[in-house]
């Protein structure tokens, strides 16, 4: 589904992506790890078109993605999400959706009980829990047209009731047909819903493999803790 | 008298309703202060004037100081998307310095300082002039109207509240904020022209900071992004203006004196309420 | 080279400093504010009035008239700040409606002072005592040569203040980083005021010097930070040295400029290079980062 070749970035003499390379297969949910600095923000600012890579390429199924703007990845079939959510606060929900794709409220609904968020959609976004933000988010990502799903760090502030909401949405989500790629810092969240684990360290990817493979490698261990 | 008197506030009324509405599309909307605004309208004046003065018809002198100025506020724009933060507001300061230099210096076309007198009248009537420019401000609320409730205009709003979210949903931010400024500077230089052919006047003054000042009181006062706040924004400067008419002050002192009543009142909005009457944003 | 060379440099040198010296109190401010401190040029215009006031109505020595006036000027900057600045940063005004604000309290000065002095040029009284040096290459008058060495002075003791007392070292931590200042116990009220009175002080002396050079209208507070501005922008915006060299360079590139092209043209000079930096090199000569929304 999508593919990072060589991919790097520097910025101002550091190097953020130092020859990173990956693949996320077709539906799949695969999990993109590491410790703080590794990079990983920065590679999903380079997937979605935010940062513009020094080196390298990103496919997305046949399409070369690598130098165009936002939108234009958004439109060959990108959603993202963000860290700290980016709703649109001072919009109801149902304009939030409504940038996403122009709907009727039926599906509108549909994609609210998708992620489990039981709101009128004429609540100002503003309104709504931290948490409930996120699911709108995510929401809004899921609603437009889209192939792959890359959210980042889906569970960061949220109660642990809406962490497991999460989980749920996700595995549901995969069964529908979605692909998703996530940065993750939970372990738990990530072994639990992971078909695959890329682990990022300096800007390339250090090891990839099952949950299970990972949890138990000598060298993941040694890059979190530090030798 | 009082009849020609009211006939002329409504027909300054109109013309200022349509600066501020193209003032609040473009502030409205994309959260930025365009502090050069009174530079389109000064140029659809000077263009109108020029034209008109050259023996043009007014209607496609109208047409063009329109045209001109959106064709200006798209190279702005064009110039200005990239930048964030106090770099906007600095180069839409420097349009105004600009605008002023120039005009006061290319004096083969704008007479410089001097101004350009005797600006022909569209329509000879002064009840019907109102009534034109009464139509065309109408024209215009209903345009602000439909747009801020579109599909476009909830773009534009989501534009103002999270650029980078709006683009990563897929759409082409660049464009719709072209689009924007497009549409905001062509009313704005319509206005400047309309404004010429009433006052048959212009000159480098209307670049001033100081004719600046006034639109900002009834954007500000009136409150941003809403259609409401800018109608009575604006009838709130010419009743204030109005109510200071009655004040005995001494015939040279009565500008400054009308300048610093607004001006109090402005600041006082400033500071205690930035979001104006009715405003649905903050500045 | 034109033999007229030398002259047109040391006019230039002569407006740099002016313009220097009023660039710098307003780039100190939006340092350590971080706002476009429009209402620097109300400042400049107000003490360049009470200096007419106090020489020229009121017949004081000149010493006293200068000394009252900055006076005046630090009075004006502390009612603006407690009156205005200081309530917008309680009510978490943006940068962008505290600059609006600015702008109305130097238009607001500006009607002041038509309303109160009139509208014709005035001139002080201390310029009919002027005194000119020929040294062949070049004249220059016993003002302008108190204007250079003034704003010499102002400037070595700005760079004093900011680099070698606690003082500067506390505007500098605030303007570095607000929050982390306060918890090493810096009080930014305190800072900020002190900061107002420094730049009304280069200001007030800016506007005596101005009124001097030139004469005094009502408008000039409005045309004098506008250029002020615009040697800060080309200098670097965020940075006090920047003003500086940006003002000395806007003056020195007006006056040799004014070789080539006619008089008239001075000003769209400034202008026009002030907006190929903005094109080309926003964060000027010196290169400083500025506020960015992102």
């Amino acid at each position: 589904m999508l593919s990072l070749h060589n991919v790097t970035k520097n910025f101002g003499g550091i190097k953020a992506v130092d020859g990173c390379s990956f693949e996320v297969k077709n539906n799949t949910i695969t999990s993109l790890i590491g410790p703080n600095g590794a990079g990983k923000t920065t590679v999903f600012n380079i997937i979605s078109g935010l940062t513009k890579p020094d080196g390298g390429s990103i496919k997305l199924l046949d399409k070369d993605i690598t130098n165009l703007p936002p939108y234009k990845i958004a439109q060959s079939g990108i959603s993202r999400t963000f860290q700290l959510t980016k709703i649109f606060r001072n919009m109801t929900i149902k304009d939030n959706l409504l940038i996403a794709k122009k709907t009727d409220d039926e599906e509108m609904k549909k994609a609210l009980a998708r992620v489990h968020l039981h709101k009128s959609l004429d609540t100002i976004a503003s309104e709504l829990s931290y948490g409930q933000q996120r699911l709108l988010e995510i929401a809004r990502a899921v609603l437009r047209e889209h192939k792959l799903l890359v959210l980042d760090e889906p569970t960061t502030g949220v109660n642990p009731k809406v962490r497991h909401e999460l989980k749920v949405i996700l595995r549901e989500l995969k069964k529908a047909g979605n692909t998703v790629l996530l940065i993750e810092h939970d372990m738990e969240f990530v072994m639990d819903i992971s078909d695959e684990v890329i682990v990022l360290t300096e800007g390339k990817v250090l090891k990839r493999g099952k949950p299970k493979d990972i949890v138990k490698d000598k060298e993941v261990l040694e890059a979190y803790l530090g030798k | 008298m009082i009849h020609d008197f009211f006939i002329q506030e409504f027909t300054f009324f109109f013309i200022y309703l349509i600066i501020v509405l193209s003032f609040n599309l473009a502030v409205g909307f994309t959260g930025m202060v365009n502090l050069g605004h009174m530079v389109f309208v000064g140029v659809g004046a000077y263009v109108s004037a020029i034209l008109t003065l050259g023996g043009m018809q007014w209607y496609f002198a109208l047409l063009l100081a329109g045209l001109i100025s959106a064709a200006l506020g798209i190279l702005m724009a064009a110039v200005t998307s990239r930048l964030k933060g106090d770099y906007f507001q600095i180069v839409t300061l420097g349009v105004i310095f600009i605008a002023i230099a120039v005009s006061r210096n290319w004096v083969s076309l704008t007479r410089g300082a001097l101004g350009l007198p005797g600006i022909p009248d569209i329509i000879k009537s002064n009840f019907y002039y109102m009534a034109f420019v009464g139509i065309v401000s109408v024209l215009f609320v209903l345009l602000f109207h439909w747009l801020v409730n579109s599909e476009t205009g909830k773009i534009f709003q989501a534009i103002r509240d999270d650029e980078t979210a709006t683009a990563v949903l897929g759409k082409n931010t660049y464009f719709y904020k072209i689009f924007l400024m497009a549409i905001s500077t062509f009313f704005a230089g319509i206005a400047g022209s309309l404004m010429a052919h009433q006052i048959n006047f212009i000159d480098p003054s209307i670049f001033d900071l100081e004719q600046f000042i006034i639109i900002l009181f009834m954007l500000i006062v009136g409150g941003l992004a809403s259609i409401k706040g800018t109608i009575i924004g604006t009838l709130l400067l010419f009743v204030v203006i109005d109510a200071l008419r009655f004040l005995v002050v001494a015939p040279e002192i009565i500008g400054p004196v009308r300048q610093m009543s607004l001006l109090i009142i402005l600041l006082v909005v400033l500071i205690f309420r930035p979001r104006g009457l009715f405003g649905r944003v903050d500045v | 080279m034109p033999s007229i060379l030398p002259q047109l440099v040391v006019n230039g040198l002569i407006a740099g400093s002016i313009y220097a010296l009023a660039a710098c109190g307003f780039a100190l401010v939006y340092y350590v504010l971080k706002f476009q401190y429009f209402s620097h040029g109300a400042i400049i215009s107000t003490a360049a009035y009470m200096s007419f006031l106090f020489l020229n109505l009121m017949g004081l020595n000149y010493v006293l008239a200068g000394i009252l006036a900055i006076i005046v000027s630090l009075i004006a900057v502390l009612l603006s700040n407690w009156l205005v600045y200081r309530p917008m940063r309680k009510r978490k005004a943006t940068p962008t409606t505290t600059l609006i604000a600015s702008i109305v309290l130097l238009i607001f000065t500006s009607s002041l002072l038509l309303a109160l002095f009139g509208s014709s040029t005035k001139t002080l009284a201390l310029s009919n005592k002027n005194v000119t040096f020929d040294w062949g290459i070049f004249t220059i008058t016993a003002i302008q040569i108190s204007i250079l060495i003034l704003t010499l002075v102002l400037f070595f003791l700005l760079w004093l203040v900011m680099k070698k007392t606690r003082l500067g070292k506390a505007m500098r931590a605030i303007a570095d980083n607000k929050d982390v200042a306060q918890i090493v116990g810096i009080n930014p009220e305190k800072i900020y005021s002190y900061t107002f009175i420094i730049s009304a002080v280069l200001g007030g002396v800016s506007g005596i010097l101005i009124g001097l050079e030139q004469n005094l209208y009502p408008r000039m507070g409005v045309m004098i930070i506008i250029k002020g501005f615009i040697g800060s922008v080309i200098g670097g915006l965020g940075s006090v040295p920047g003003s500086i060299i940006g003002g000395l360079f806007i003056g020195l590139i007006e006056n040799i400029g004014v070789w080539f092209l006619p008089t008239g043209y001075k000003d769209v000079i400034s202008f026009s290079i002030m907006l190929l930096f903005l094109i080309f090199r926003p964060q000027g000569i010196l290169g400083v980062k500025m506020r960015d929304d992102s």
